[in-house]
């Protein structure tokens, strides 16, 4: 079940975005080390997650969480802008049609083979709610080991910038462009993964 | 031109490339633009056993390009063991210190440093659940490694790997036969047996008769095909049937 939050000052969506908060703490400071702030030791929540952010949350029915991304409005401060502007060789994107995903997060609990079902049906949905909402485009920063499969989903990706090493781990920051044609090319993307793969129990 | 709007013509190009002639082209000129002489892309298997089915393009000097396929080099190759234990480019002049080299290793790194092959940087290419790849760059010996321009050789590398991909990805791939899953207790035997237990200590530990215990490991070799302990596990491991943190974690 995919939910869209537009706000975080939600009060029915409470559950699915307390899971959505934990599980980020469980990926993103756990697991990945990031060194960023942590609520009541449970749910990793930063200064981005305010009004302005949009959430798309996949769940179970009884709100467990599966997988979730965030999306920063261009034209308010973000991560891009605030943190990483050395990334991009222009100014970084700031417009009304442009969002940033950040906190692109795939919940740790998931087997191999449901991870990149979940993973797929998070990129469609971040393409579907483009294409509902008239976003042409996401901004994103990937560390460089990610940036090959973020090209494999099969959509159209530029670099902003050329990549850097900023505090030991190499970044890269890239637009993705959606269109009407955003779609079929996801589809294609999985076709590409579908006769490359070698093994269909091989860890995602 | 700046390295960035170079970058982006770069993606544009490979972005249309309808054959494998056109990105060797496209792959030839960011080459020479970026500072080196020659380039590789790779699936790291054994190209000559794979046929076909795997990416493969490259500009290397034919004679080192015979001896590399010759001797399945593709599989045991140090460049391509250190492009998996890291998913950023690495300059060749560091894999002593991203992986242990063998005296065969040095005497391969060797030969090619004769045959017109010196130093390199190496972009990891990994797609989940596909054959690993890579894309390299080369200069004969003693040119020296173009520092400034190999951020950009990793964003050429990246983009032209998923080009690569979607070309081949049309080709005749030869389907892999999927082994049938193993049962929780031939996969509870294995583990035992990848953490190095033989059959007399699994029957103990699993509270089984010792012959049960070879049973199921005979039965999960059947299962992949392999006749040996190792191989059993290698695969099992390969495949997502053991994890690493299996096998450590107690």
């Amino acid at each position: 079940m995919l939910h869209v939050l537009q706000s975080a000052a939600r009060p029915a969506s409470d559950a699915v975005l307390r899971a959505m908060f934990a599980a980020r703490k469980s990926v993103f400071v756990d697991l990945l080390k990031w060194d960023v702030p942590v609520l009541d030791g449970a749910y990793e929540v930063d200064q981005f997650d305010d009004v302005h952010a949009t959430y798309l949350i996949l769940a179970e029915p009884d709100g467990t969480h599966l997988g979730s991304a965030r999306l920063l409005p261009t034209t308010r401060p973000h991560i891009l802008d605030s943190f990483y502007a050395d990334l991009c060789e222009d100014a970084p994107p700031r417009d009304a049609d442009t969002f940033e995903i950040t906190r692109f997060c795939l919940d740790r609990r998931l087997t191999a083979g449901e991870r990149r079902q979940v993973r797929d049906t998070l990129v469609s949905a971040l393409v579907e709610h483009a294409l509902a909402t008239g976003i042409s485009g996401y901004s994103a920063i990937a560390e460089i080991g990610w940036f090959q499969q973020i090209l494999a989903f099969g959509w159209r990706c530029m670099p902003l910038g050329l990549p850097r090493v900023i505090n030991g781990t190499m970044l890269a920051a890239l637009r993705i462009e959606i269109t009407p044609e955003t779609p079929s090319l996801l589809e294609s993307g999985r076709a590409t993964s579908a006769a490359l793969r070698v093994d269909r129990r091989v860890a995602a | 031109m700046r390295l960035h709007a170079l970058a982006t013509q770069f993606m544009h190009v490979v972005e249309a490339v309808g054959s494998a002639d056109d990105l060797a082209l496209a792959m030839a000129a960011i080459t020479a633009e970026i500072g080196f002489q020659f380039f590789a892309l790779t699936h790291h298997v054994d190209i000559v056993a794979a046929s076909g089915s795997a990416i493969r393009l490259h500009n290397y000097p034919a004679q080192w390009a015979d001896y590399y396929d010759g001797n399945a080099l593709g599989v045991s190759d140090p460049v391509h063991r250190a492009s998996h234990v890291t998913g950023i480019g690495f300059c060749w002049s560091r894999m002593p210190f991203m992986i242990p080299l063998t005296a065969a290793d040095r005497r391969m790194l060797a030969l090619g440093r004769d045959q017109g092959i010196g130093d390199g940087f190496t972009v990891p290419a990994n797609v989940p659940g596909e054959a690993r790849g890579s894309c390299s760059f080369a200069n004969q010996a003693g040119r020296p490694m173009p520092d400034t321009t190999l951020p950009l050789a990793q964003l050429a590398g990246n983009f032209a790997f998923e080009a690569a991909r979607r070309l081949w990805s049309t080709r005749g791939h030869l389907p892999v036969p999927q082994p049938r899953a193993l049962t929780d207790r031939q996969r509870d035997c294995l583990l035992w047996v990848a953490r190095g237990k033989g059959d007399w200590e699994i029957a103990i530990i699993l509270g089984i008769s010792e012959e049960t215990v070879a049973r199921h490991v005979r039965d999960a070799c059947e299962r992949y095909g392999v006749n040996k302990r190792t191989l059993l596990v290698i695969r099992a491991l390969f495949d997502g049937t053991l994890t690493f943190t299996d096998l450590f974690s107690r």
